[in-house]
């Protein structure tokens, strides 16, 4: 009696200092289904941008223009029409980063247009780099397609529940004809209870 | 000597909770998963045994090609009579058995009904992947 009341107690202790409420830091899964709350979170992201590549890199057209040549795309902002604050650029981002791992295109980076400028001023005005070694202005390739996109929701509550539906699209359209040459869409659709405490 | 008896059962009682609970505290999900060979066309099938293993069953698994890219397509099937809630990830190898991009696909939710199959798709992320799986987690 007495050895199981005191297994038991040392039981008891292990299990509260295992649930103990102290500050506690871990790592997770960064690909984990993530449901903190019903607002646009990293399981949507990494969705819609798996969603996206695979679309685009599959799609017959695009499929038959890249075993030829690795096309230059140029991408916009995603405008995000949604009632949230989404950083759509890491939406762009990760699309961007798939496309060019998956070797079918290459990028023009607007984003660093500023600083490669400068780096090239440098180049060619310090006097500190051999001429014959520095960069060339004019040189750079003009992307041929422009990737873009939108992001809306519909948002529904009562007083038990709420629902959030996000629509996510995607265009390729090529820059010297107009015509888009390839679109895809995400819908993603969350529900939830409201909590009341 | 009665209360005895009944001390002895409430803690034996109380130990076998606890015992149980951080069982279930620290189950470890269980996982299913398919192995395609794209030049072979082989399959292998490993199970964790387990209530998913048990009631979920991955058939029907094809591939093809867009461009070199392997492209997949797994039916999932629910032969339980109870609705599923549950999570699956590809994850793409290449002929070496060096896994390619990993972490680059989410585990991505999925709610299956009672004897409902649903198919589902990937592309390979670059052409080196050759062979693929799938990973189920509840």
């Amino acid at each position: 009696m007495k050895t199981l009341k005191i297994f038991t107690l040392i039981l008891i202790t292990t299990v509260l200092a295992a649930c103990s409420s102290g500050p506690k830091i871990s790592y997770g899964d960064a690909t984990a289904v993530e449901t903190t709350t019903i607002g646009f979170g990293s399981t949507d992201l990494q969705t819609i941008a798996a969603k996206m590549v695979d679309d685009l890199i599959s799609f017959p057209p695009i499929v038959d223009m890249t075993s030829q040549r690795r096309p230059v795309v140029f991408v916009d902002k995603i405008k995000n029409k949604t009632t949230e604050h989404i950083d759509t650029e890491s939406i762009t981002d990760t699309v961007q980063t798939k496309l060019l791992q998956s070797g079918k295109f290459r990028f023009v980076d607007m984003t660093a247009v500023k600083q490669i400028q400068e780096q090239m001023q440098f180049q060619m005005d310090s006097g500190m780099v051999d001429p014959a070694k520095a960069v060339a202005f004019g040189k750079q390739t003009g992307a041929e397609f422009m990737l873009y996109g939108n992001m809306s929701s519909i948002v529904k509550r009562n007083s038990d529940a709420q629902d959030v539906y996000y629509k996510f699209t995607m265009k390729l359209v090529n820059l010297e004809t107009g015509i888009m040459e390839w679109a895809g869409e995400k819908e993603i659709r969350k529900s939830g209870e409201k909590s009341f405490f | 000597m009665k209360q005895l008896n009944i001390n002895h059962r409430l803690w034996k009682s109380v130990g076998i909770v606890l015992i149980s609970s951080s069982l279930v505290a620290c189950a470890v999900n269980e996982t299913a998963t398919v192995v395609v060979d794209g030049d072979k066309a082989t399959e292998i099938i490993e199970t964790n045994s387990g209530v998913l293993a048990d009631s979920l069953r991955i058939s029907n698994t094809h591939t093809g090609y867009a461009g070199d890219l392997l492209k997949v397509q797994a039916t999932i099937t629910n032969d339980s009579g109870d609705h599923l809630d549950f999570r699956y990830k590809f994850k793409w190898l290449d002929k070496n058995g060096f896994e390619i991009a990993a972490d680059g696909r989410p585990w991505t939710p999925m709610l299956i009904s009672p004897y409902e199959s649903k198919s589902v798709q990937a592309i390979a992320p670059d052409p080196r992947v050759n062979t693929f799986k799938i990973l189920l987690q509840n």
